[in-house]
């Protein structure tokens, strides 16, 4: 009798020990039942998400204390709740996302688990006890250690066994296939190329068109030259995966992001421009991790340039010292230039913004931050908005760590303007570049350029079927003509958890008669009544203002909904030109002036109080025709 | 390599010795383990069964693609061997009784055997009807509405988009046509059938609560919103409503084995604490709490870290 008991167990014990089937975090919120798929609106809907977050899966989240999951990501990003390494809840107040690209450094992508798991062979690294400390000392240390490795791109190798990465790999693409919901919240499929010679940031981030994706991805350990990742994309493409790449943080890249010069140091040719352009059609131009638009020194008439700029090496306090080369609107500049010479711009780039979180979490709300590296920046002390424990800011001198902390910001989502949320129409409009970035909230923008388009408003079906019929939306070509000049038309609406719209501006860049780029910002609209200063091209000031003790805002400033009908006053049919607009919000609250009215102590003296959140789209190139 | 598994064997049949030496010291353990003598009872055997050198070379084939070589097999049987006279060794020495991560595993393997058993069968029909009967908040579809609405904007009206709202109410309720009344923006001026949240997420909180408050298909207002104020009218509604079992039939299944692993788990525990007697020398700072536990323990299986 008891043998046979025995029997039994060990029958049941095989089966327990076989493969557990993951299940979905308790918090998830439940998809209903019969989802009722919406009509596709062929006139486009927004769609708000982000395409670069990272879980316990990335080597440095996971040092970070981070044990969520892509899972739980996905259940983050549909309205749950979950864990903050340090055990507080984070959940989104202003609702669930549209979309949600999970991606993972790809270099040791689940080795630090790996490492972290009793009977796991990689558990046996001599320095394993060091790297899971709840000391944020120590937690530095065992994260410089991984991250002076991909400095220098070589893989470590006690890591050289790829099948931990492989078994990771395969656990985000699975987590992407259960938490698609055609109709309601879309998947992607992506991983961050992490590579940083000499610590100079060129990470990207390859989102694939389907549910699909090669074996293993192609990593900073295989090249530290983006050139590689794009050739092994183009073959991916011959094999029918289709991906594409989004270049990010160029502004801790030290000028090394968007070079005039390819990897070999020879100035840019013909065939490199295509095939950073075929691969590469988007970059981030907002984060955590500060802003890549431009940087006040290269952009002096810009007044809203210095915004949560960020002067750091990634993940270092070694200062940035080139900025030219690493922000998007010189790029951009320098994109016409190199097309005059070799017949192809590489920097016709569509603008996006993401959190680049790596809490599973984003944290795009200033009154809802919980920065972005586990227990690193958990605390408001941890990220500098509150003073160490006991003293004032009186001789305030911050950590190393906390005074880069201090720096980010509550940023930011990508915008597209899609048919439906299906994961073909989201990855359509990404590789059309029908999309813009903002830096938190969530902003509605159109904006479309077009011959004869004007003055019609876009705020009709009518109007927006005219746009489409007649002009081309964010993120296309226009094709010039010899006569007449085009119309720009755009309209922005406030979120409706965020403060009302301050102005709308058209930032043009173009190639001079002595083939020099230029830049120049014209407001184009203004909120409440104010009129176009036509000699400054700016909007009166409207007077709105924040109460900082209590981050209160003027209720009677801006403008829900701001639009323009307009025309460049300098056209000239003849120049090579791009158009993006920018939407700007009213003064309110920085994040670390919530910590600190939470706190009930003064904010810190050497941050800003309060910001302008904005919408950038994805530009208008004019196409000049020839002759 | 012959040899050195010979020599694992020959200490492998040392477990008195060892004992003792265990209780002796730690150091004299050691010492044994790598100066003890070679001889010792004959009585422990270890068989490598036919079934076992099959499941070796299937997971060689799993991991590598390919059938091992005959050399290769050799090198994993004999790995195998020592992990045979490697586990057995350590237990004999009691390795396994203070080891955080061996205990760990012990219970997990335990309370698999536990949870499967109850697991095994498949909810029958009517058990999960009942389920759903007495859990049926939680399955709960939430109340949808469709929506149409006219705004006054604020941007546009000011102060009088109020009373501009209240004349335009008055033509909607006469019959005007919507699509004549206020102004044009990026809202829809009609919604399909929506959540309060869906709605909260584009409106507003105050707009979403005074649209799912109103009963009747008239239209009212004036209802603000950061972006001016608005008159709605309800298109239909879809009632908050419970589900059919069909409707959500793996769910409840899965619920339901579940909440039954959670109980044969909680059960069992509840039934082997019976046979000893607890009691918890709480340290400092919480002196005071009870010295014995809960009699039948809502116990969570502990999440394996890394995992």
């Amino acid at each position: 009798m008891k043998r046979l008991a025995i029997a039994v167990c060990a029958a049941a014990l095989l089966a327990g020990c076989g493969p557990q089937t993951p299940t979905a975090s308790t918090q998830t919120e439940q998809t209903p039942a019969t989802p009722e798929r919406p009509a596709a609106n062929p006139l486009k809907n927004a769609y708000f998400g982000d395409l670069h977050l990272h879980t316990r899966n990335s080597f440095d989240a996971y040092i970070f204390n981070v044990r969520a999951s892509p899972e739980e990501a996905y259940a983050y990003a549909k309205g749950g709740t979950i864990k903050h390494a340090a055990g507080f809840d984070m959940k989104l107040n202003s609702g669930p996302l549209d979309f949600l690209a999970v991606t993972d450094h790809s270099e040791y992508l689940g080795v630090l688990p790996a490492i972290n798991t009793p009977g796991d062979p990689y558990a046996s690294v001599p320095y394993a006890k060091d790297l899971f400390s709840t000391d944020p000392k120590q937690v530095n240390a065992a994260f410089r250690k991984f991250g002076d490795a991909l400095r220098t791109g070589a893989r470590m190798p006690e890591f050289a066994d790829l099948r931990t990465v492989k078994s990771a790999w395969h656990d985000t693409i699975d987590a992407a296939k259960r938490n698609y919901e055609p109709g309601k919240f879309t998947t992607l499929v992506g991983y961050e190329f992490t590579s940083a010679p000499d610590g100079r940031n060129l990470h990207r981030n390859v989102i694939f068109s389907g549910d699909t994706a090669p074996e293993l991805p192609f990593t900073a350990l295989e090249s530290q030259n983006p050139e590689d990742l794009w050739k092994w994309m183009d073959q991916q493409r011959a094999n029918g995966f289709e991906a594409l790449s989004i270049s990010h943080n160029g502004n801790g890249s030290d000028g090394t992001m968007y070079e005039r010069t390819m990897w070999n140091g020879k100035p840019v040719d013909r065939q490199w421009a295509e095939l950073r352009a075929r691969n590469e059609p988007l970059t981030e131009i907002t984060q955590v991790k500060g802003t890549s638009e431009t940087h006040p020194l290269l952009s002096p008439n810009d007044e809203f340039a210095g915004f949560e700029i960020m002067e750091w090496y990634i993940g270092s306090t070694t200062p940035i010292t080139k900025f030219d080369g690493g922000y998007v609107r010189k790029a951009m500049k320098d994109g016409l230039e190199i097309e005059a010479k070799v017949g192809v711009n590489p920097y016709k780039y569509g603008l996006i913004g993401s959190s680049d979180t790596h809490n599973a979490a984003g944290s795009y709300e200033e009154d809802n931050y919980h920065s972005k590296v586990g227990i690193s920046d958990a605390t408001p002390e941890r990220r500098g908005s509150a003073p160490p424990e006991g003293k004032t800011w009186a001789n305030y001198k911050p950590a190393d760590n906390t005074a880069r902390f201090a720096t980010w910001g509550a940023s930011g989502l990508t915008g597209v303007w899609a048919p439906e949320n299906t994961r073909e129409e989201i990855y359509a409009a990404l590789k059309r570049k029908e999309t813009y970035a903002t830096t938190g909230p969530r902003m509605k923008v159109r904006f479309f350029a077009g011959y004869g388009i004007g003055p019609q408003q876009l705020t009709s079906d009518e109007g927006v079927k005219n746009a489409y019929a007649k002009g081309v939306s964010m993120g296309g070509d226009l094709i010039g003509k010899a006569d007449g000049k085009p119309d720009f038309l755009v309209v922005a609406m406030r979120d409706a958890r965020s403060a009302p719209l301050q102005r709308v501006q058209i930032i043009k860049g173009w190639l001079d008669k002595n083939g020099k780029a230029q830049e120049k910002i014209f407001d184009v609209a203004c909120s409440d009544g104010g009129k176009v200063n036509t000699k400054t091209n700016r909007c009166p000031d409207n007077g709105a203002t924040v109460d900082v003790k209590t981050c209160a805002y003027s209720q009677d400033k801006g403008d829900a909904e701001i639009s323009a009908s307009w025309s460049d006053p300098e056209f000239d049919p003849k120049l090579n030109a791009f158009y993006y607009a920018r939407v700007l919000e009213n003064p309110t609250c920085r994040w670390s002036t919530w910590d600190a009215i939470r706190l009930g102590i003064e904010p810190n003296p050497d941050l800003q109080k309060t910001i302008q959140e904005r919408a950038y789209t994805s530009p208008i190139w004019l196409i000049p025709t020839k002759g | 390599m012959a040899s050195g598994v010979m020599g694992f064997l020959r200490r492998a049949v040392r477990e008195p010795l060892v004992h003792f030496l265990a209780i002796g010291g730690a150091l004299f353990v050691i010492n044994s383990l790598i100066h003890g003598p070679d001889q010792g009872p004959e009585s422990t055997a270890i068989v490598i069964s036919e079934g076992r050198v099959n499941q070796i070379a299937e997971s060689f084939v799993l991991l590598s693609g390919r059938v091992p070589t005959k050399e290769e097999l050799q090198v994993l049987v004999d790995d195998f061997v020592s992990e045979e006279v490697g586990y057995r060794e350590a237990v004999a020495q009691g390795l396994d009784a203070d080891d955080t991560i061996v205990r760990r595993r012990m219970r997990q393997k335990l309370e698999f055997l536990i949870e499967d058993s109850a697991a095994n069968e498949e909810p029958m029909q009517a058990e999960m009807l009942a389920w759903l009967d007495g859990h049926s908040a939680d399955y709960r579809l939430p109340e949808r509405r469709a929506l149409r609405q006219v705004l006054l904007s604020t941007d546009k009206r000011g102060a009088s988009a109020a009373n501009d709202a209240l004349a335009a109410l008055a033509s909607l309720r006469a019959g005007a046509d919507p699509a004549k009344q206020g102004d044009a923006s990026m809202l829809p001026p009609a919604l399909p059938l929506t959540t309060q949240e869906g709605v909260a997420g584009e409106f507003g909180v105050d707009f979403a609560t005074a649209a799912f408050a109103h009963a009747g298909d008239d239209w009212f207002g004036p209802v603000a919103s950061p972006f001016g104020q608005h008159l709605v009218s309800v298109v239909s509604v879809e009632p908050g409503r419970a589900v059919t079992l069909s409707e959500v039939v793996d769910r409840v299944r899965t619920d339901i084995i579940e909440e039954r692993r959670n109980d044969a788990r909680d059960a069992f525990h509840a039934r082997m604490r019976k046979r000893y007697t607890i009691h918890i020398q709480w340290p400092d700072p919480w002196k005071g709490l009870p010295d014995t536990p809960d009699p039948n323990p809502k116990t969570k299986p502990i999440p394996e870290v890394g995992e």
